[in-house]
């Protein structure tokens, strides 16, 4: 699942936004293929987000959340070099993780 | 009773498996609880999370949703606050087969002020919960749907 994880941050005023876009189906296992099969559940059980090695925000989540996810959250501080990590993990054991260098004057 | 229905979970036990998995995985604080996120209706579910805890209405939390979403299957949200303190959200779709969408843990480091995307099944309410200091706010929003997610939720 390499490369499935894109990151942009942008300052926002006085904070810095941070916009992840995870790939994945997010199946529920309610829909149904062209032949009328189940689909089996296949969703993202948990993504986290750190700052530096330190927990920034964790999201549990079902497959209610929108097929490939789209986050953002606002920061209130960051420095340049700052290393934002982002983790994720689904239902079938599958995870990826990417790192963003944060970098203020871009 | 001051004992919470999670800290009742830590300390049978309960937890143990979810937080061995969730430690082995990513770099999450605590467990995701998989009962938390099973299919059931809104009032069951609204029930076990928050049991006979007071939950206030609170205009200081503000959740954005469009009115009318033409496509259920991608509904856009924006969750703010000029609160601080705030640990933990709950978003639940009333009438969604799984009702708990997504919990977020929250930090100090972040300014509440974030989005997703989620999936309603049918036009519904849409309720978020915060905890902060021991209390819960509430707040909700009616989303008119006029093309549910296909069996979303």
């Amino acid at each position: 699942m390499a490369g499935s994880i894109r990151v942009r941050s942008r300052r926002e005023g006085e904070f810095l936004e941070l916009k992840v876009l995870i790939e994945h189906p997010m199946e529920n296992g309610r829909n149904r293929d062209a032949a009328g099969n189940l689909i089996p559940a296949h969703f993202i059980e948990q993504l986290a987000l750190t700052l530096n090695s330190q927990p920034l925000v964790t999201v549990n989540m079902a497959g209610s959340v929108a097929k490939n996810p789209f986050f953002s959250f606002r920061l209130k501080q960051a420095a340049d070099g700052d290393v934002l990590r982002v983790a994720w993990r689904d239902n079938h054991g599958a995870g990826d993780s990417a790192e963003h260098r944060i970098e203020l004057n871009r | 009773m001051t004992c919470s229905r999670r800290n009742f979970l830590k300390t049978s036990g309960v937890l143990a498996t979810g937080g061995l998995l969730a430690a082995g995985a990513s770099d999450s604080r605590a467990a995701r609880l998989a009962e938390d996120f099973a299919t059931g209706d809104f009032a069951g579910r609204y029930a076990s999370l928050f049991g006979d805890q007071t939950v206030s209405e609170s205009e200081l939390i503000q959740l954005i949703l469009p009115e009318i979403a033409e496509d259920g299957a991608v509904v856009p949200v924006t969750i703010s606050s000029e609160l601080d303190g705030i640990e933990r959200l709950y978003l639940l779709a009333d009438k969604n087969p799984t009702p708990l969408v997504a919990e977020f843990e929250l930090t100090p480091l972040l300014a509440l002020h974030l989005t997703a995307r989620i999936k309603l099944a049918e036009s519904s309410r849409v309720t978020l919960v915060a905890s902060r200091e021991g209390q819960l706010l509430r707040c909700s929003r009616w989303v008119k749907v006029m093309r549910g997610g296909c069996g979303s939720g």
